[in-house]
């Protein structure tokens, strides 16, 4: 069976239709080039659409909030992983991206005096100033508007279900660069040979590898990553995605979604494992990645509950004849829609916290990606990455692009950054689409196309889908929240394993939407980002933000900081190196050390009071958060405020 | 429990009775749910569309017993049919072609006619329109959007007829496109001009079928009737013919 092929012509091409990719295309048309989108879900269908919907904007509420403050904000939060002009790109633009939302459509409330959109006077954690703006209908908004500027937009040609098959490149070394790409378009049944001397990645990140352990999109299958690293580009930081600790683990339907973060735990909330036992304390002040490794330990001992995960056991907050009503409040209005999955996926019993909640991680974002300079260009060598030595002609941009958050992510950024980079990398690639020749290399796509084509029709007893869960099972138990020297070692067997099975795949020979072929590339991409996450991984040789390993100490924060680098060897083998960051001065870091040092004896010497002292201190506590309008500032999922004690503790 | 799937492969349908295996007795399983444990199991090149798995993304929309459903949340019972949506041309199983219905708003979304001035804030009636996750359950039984199908669904159309050309953009309109057009309408940073050619745009697209039509329902709840149909109609007024319902 033979599949059809179309070529065609473009400047620029631009991978996913989200936040980033429809900032993306929006700037390189702008700069005149002849644009394609290409998407495999419907346009704006991304995790810009499904997000809370915050985004940040400096000097929102004063006017001293300065480009400096936020950079640094961003690379403290990252531990000092995110490269300067990265940071400092992200602050001289957060403003300029914002209003290319709201040139699409994005209308916030105003704040008069201020004569600009309005944020709520508050410094969420890790921010240490206000400049947090949210939306009527949260991330649903934002999809308006990056969805009106490719539908509409001039010179700009759009494909949806349409999948990214591969990069093609021409030359060697530092000779390299793209020359185009090759497109399975499953609605119309061809490939589609697309030349185009620039690509940007802005194709989302790769959630999808712990299904259904997540609470993101389905497409958040590592595909831009893996075409990246298939071409020769390096991937950076590929060791930190960001796991949130308390999401369900059943029913089904409501599997891997959010129902709330450390800081709603409370004051006196515990995590217990199956036989009642507290696993861990104090849980309101713990970082993320402490409370998925508590959970992971239990489970890892064989004391997890019955779907793999802990209790998180609230009653104590409810239990308190005074502050018990006060914190169901909080309970039910910090975070509305995790408090929504929760009602309905609990019940109306479990909700009133008369009982513990099972729950167990989820991942979340990736923070890691392709490694990019500042405009989103393709980053290499064994330096800062900091000029456009990368793969010639490759762009990337939102989850896609590496180095932006580093270790952990602050709150509300991401809307924000997608559009920063979005922006950066359309534009970049324009100008670099101008200058290169284009043509003479239709050699090059030659064997990228034969590769796919001639899977249609192949015979072979493995089911994609099948491979794909097996492949998701195990990087939830060898890669996922809690990792060992030996478990990594265990995934790097199992990605070797699921590659061989893997061309043994059953694919039938229709060309229109052909399901198996499709969950056949997802699942190559899946296998090639999981062999990039456990090289770096490895590298990582301590616990560090989103990197969490059992069998060994967390990072000191005194430590030099460095990222990991990885790339490809070979069918999902990956090597890895480190590059070193310059640190935030040291007398900064010792601050924030004792600030959190005095929170968490504070809380220590709560608990050994008499309940009934107790419960009048928690009432005044719970009555200054709620503040006179009986409601507290939402905490947006994954954000500093969801656990305070991240901002200082990497 | 027992679930009818229908499958279609090389323009083939075929009516799949799928045993569902509960995780508990108490489960009350979503119409997802059964597609995804059936592609684990029983049939594993089954094709269907999903994202969010939380009723954000619009992206899951198939039919249930002859009713559009977002199938991560509409629970399913036993003896329930599952179908693709029956408004949309069917290329898989239960995926439809979607982008015809996008295309249709190609240079009618005012780009170029927005005003510069942004701090201007937009009213609840337009906030109302954002809710809006593009689902395409509103096609279901909207005349306008039948023109496209001779009058029908995609699958009644006369054998031999060419289904229009979903690549070009349909034609004939529907609920969400007059809910984007709306949109403009509502939004104070559109200038005069802009917000004309919305109107344009849906009389261009078919207003005249709305004329007597008894309404569509939302996926999520949004007062198509009121807030986006009705309130075009009213701007359109003589610029329609009186009697133009299809049906």
């Amino acid at each position: 069976m033979t599949i059809d092929i179309q070529w065609r012509d473009y400047d620029v091409i631009v991978v996913g239709s989200g936040g980033a990719g429809s900032a993306a295309a929006d700037a390189a048309a702008a700069e005149g080039a002849a644009v394609l989108v290409v998407s495999k879900d419907p346009i704006g269908c991304s995790d810009t659409k499904i997000s809370e919907g915050n985004a940040t904007v400096r000097a929102t509420v004063t006017d001293d909030d300065t480009e400096q403050e936020l950079s640094d904000n961003l690379r403290v939060s990252g531990a000092d992983l995110p490269p300067p002009d990265i940071t400092d790109a992200y602050a001289k633009d957060s403003r300029d991206a914002y209003d290319w939302y709201r040139a699409h459509g994005l209308r916030p409330k105003i704040n008069e005096t201020r004569g600009g959109p309005f944020a709520r006077p508050l410094a969420k954690g890790g921010h240490t100033k206000a400049r947090s703006v949210g939306h009527a209908n949260a991330g649903v908004a934002f999809s308006h508007a990056g969805w009106d500027a490719v539908v509409d937009g001039r010179r700009i040609d759009y494909l949806e279900d349409a999948w990214l098959l591969d990069l093609v490149t021409e030359g060697a070394d530092a000779a390299q660069r793209i020359v185009g790409v090759v497109v399975y378009h499953a609605a119309e049944g061809v490939l589609i040979a697309v030349r185009a001397c620039a690509v940007v990645i802005a194709a989302g990140g790769l959630s999808t590898l712990f299904f259904p352990k997540t609470d993101t999109m389905r497409g958040n299958t590592g595909d831009g990553y893996a075409a990246a690293a298939r071409a020769g580009a390096d991937l950076v930081d590929m060791e930190q995605v960001q796991f949130l600790p308390f999401c369900l683990p059943s029913p089904p339907s409501y599997e891997g979604l959010l129902v709330g973060e450390p800081s709603t735990a409370c004051f006196l909330g515990v995590l217990r494992d199956r036989h009642g036992k507290v696993i861990l304390d104090g849980v309101y002040m713990r970082t993320r990645a402490e409370c998925s490794a508590a959970i992971m330990r239990a489970v890892a001992d064989g004391r997890g509950t019955e779907n793999g995960g802990a209790y998180l056991d609230l009653t104590p907050n409810a239990r308190p004849p005074r502050s018990g009503a006060y914190f169901m409040k909080f309970l039910e209005t910090s975070m509305p829609s995790a408090y929504r999955t929760a009602r309905q996926a609990y019940g109306k019993h479990q909700i009133q916290c008369r009982e513990p909640w099972e729950v167990r991680p989820a991942a979340h974002y990736m923070m890691g990606g392709i490694r990019a300079n500042a405009d989103g260009a393709s980053a290499g060598g064994d330096g800062a990455g900091q000029r456009a030595d990368g793969l010639s002609g490759l762009f990337a941009a939102g989850q896609s692009m590496g180095g932006v958050f580093g270790a952990n992510r602050l709150g509300s950024t991401a809307l924000t950054e997608n559009v920063v980079f979005g922006l950066r990398a359309g534009r970049a690639a324009a100008r670099h689409a101008a200058t290169s020749p284009r043509g003479g290399y239709d050699d090059a796509f030659l064997p990228v196309i034969d590769d796919h084509s001639r899977r249609f029709g192949q015979s072979g007893g493995e089911a994609p889908a099948a491979l794909k869960s097996t492949l998701q099972a195990a990087a939830w138990d060898c890669i996922g929240p809690a990792r060992t020297a030996d478990s990594l070692d265990r995934m790097t067997r199992t990605i070797t394993d699921l590659t061989q099975r893997s061309e043994a795949a059953a694919i039938p020979n229709h060309t229109v939407w052909n399901q198996a072929f499709i969950e056949f590339i997802e699942l190559s991409n899946l296998l090639e980002v999981a062999g990039a996450v456990t090289a770096a991984a490895r590298e990582r040789d301590a616990s560090l933000g989103g990197h969490v390993r059992l069998d060994r100490r967390q990072a000191s924060f005194l430590a030099a900081p460095y990222s990991t680098v990885v790339s490809r060897m070979g069918h999902g083998s990956y090597t890895a190196r480190r590059v070193a960051r310059p640190r935030t001065p040291m007398a900064r870091l010792f601050a924030i050390r004792l600030g959190e040092a005095w929170k968490q004896a504070r809380n220590k010497a709560l608990r050994l009071l008499p309940m009934n002292m107790v419960d009048g201190i928690l009432e005044a506590r719970y009555r200054a958060i709620l503040g006179p309008a009986g409601k507290p500032a939402e905490i947006a999922p994954g954000s500093p405020e969801g656990a305070v004690a991240e901002a200082a503790r990497q | 429990m027992k679930v009818d799937i229908v499958t279609l492969r090389n323009g083939e349908r075929t009516t799949v009775a799928y045993d569902y295996r509960k995780h508990t007795d108490k489960e009350r399983p979503m119409a997802l749910d059964v597609l995804m444990q059936a592609q684990a199991t029983a049939l594993p090149d089954l094709a269907f569309r999903y994202g969010c798995r939380a009723r954000n993304c619009g992206v899951c929309t198939i039919n249930i017993n002859g009713r559009p459903r977002i199938a991560c949340r509409a629970r399913v019972r036993e003896g329930d049919v599952l179908e693709p949506m029956a408004t949309l041309p069917a290329l898989s199983d239960l995926v439809v072609r979607r982008d015809g219905i996008a295309r249709q708003l190609r240079g009618r979304l005012a780009a170029g006619q927005r005003t510069n001035d942004l701090n201007v804030e937009a009213p609840e009636s337009y906030h109302a329109l954002t809710a809006c996750i593009e689902c395409y359950a509103c096609l279901d039984g909207c005349p306008m959007h039948a023109r496209n199908f001779a009058g029908g669904l995609p699958a009644d159309m006369p054998d031999d007829t060419p289904l229009p050309d979903a690549a070009a953009g349909y034609r004939w309109g529907n609920p969400f496109s007059l809910l984007k057009l709306q949109m403009l309408r509502l939004d104070p940073c559109v200038t005069e001009a802009g917000r004309a050619a919305a109107l344009d745009a849906a009389v261009d697209l078919g207003l005249d079928a709305c004329v007597g039509c008894k309404g569509c329902k939302c996926g999520v709840g949004i007062d198509l009737k009121g807030k986006v149909v009705g309130e075009l109609l009213a701007a359109a007024g003589d610029r329609l013919p009186a009697q133009g319902a299809a049906d």
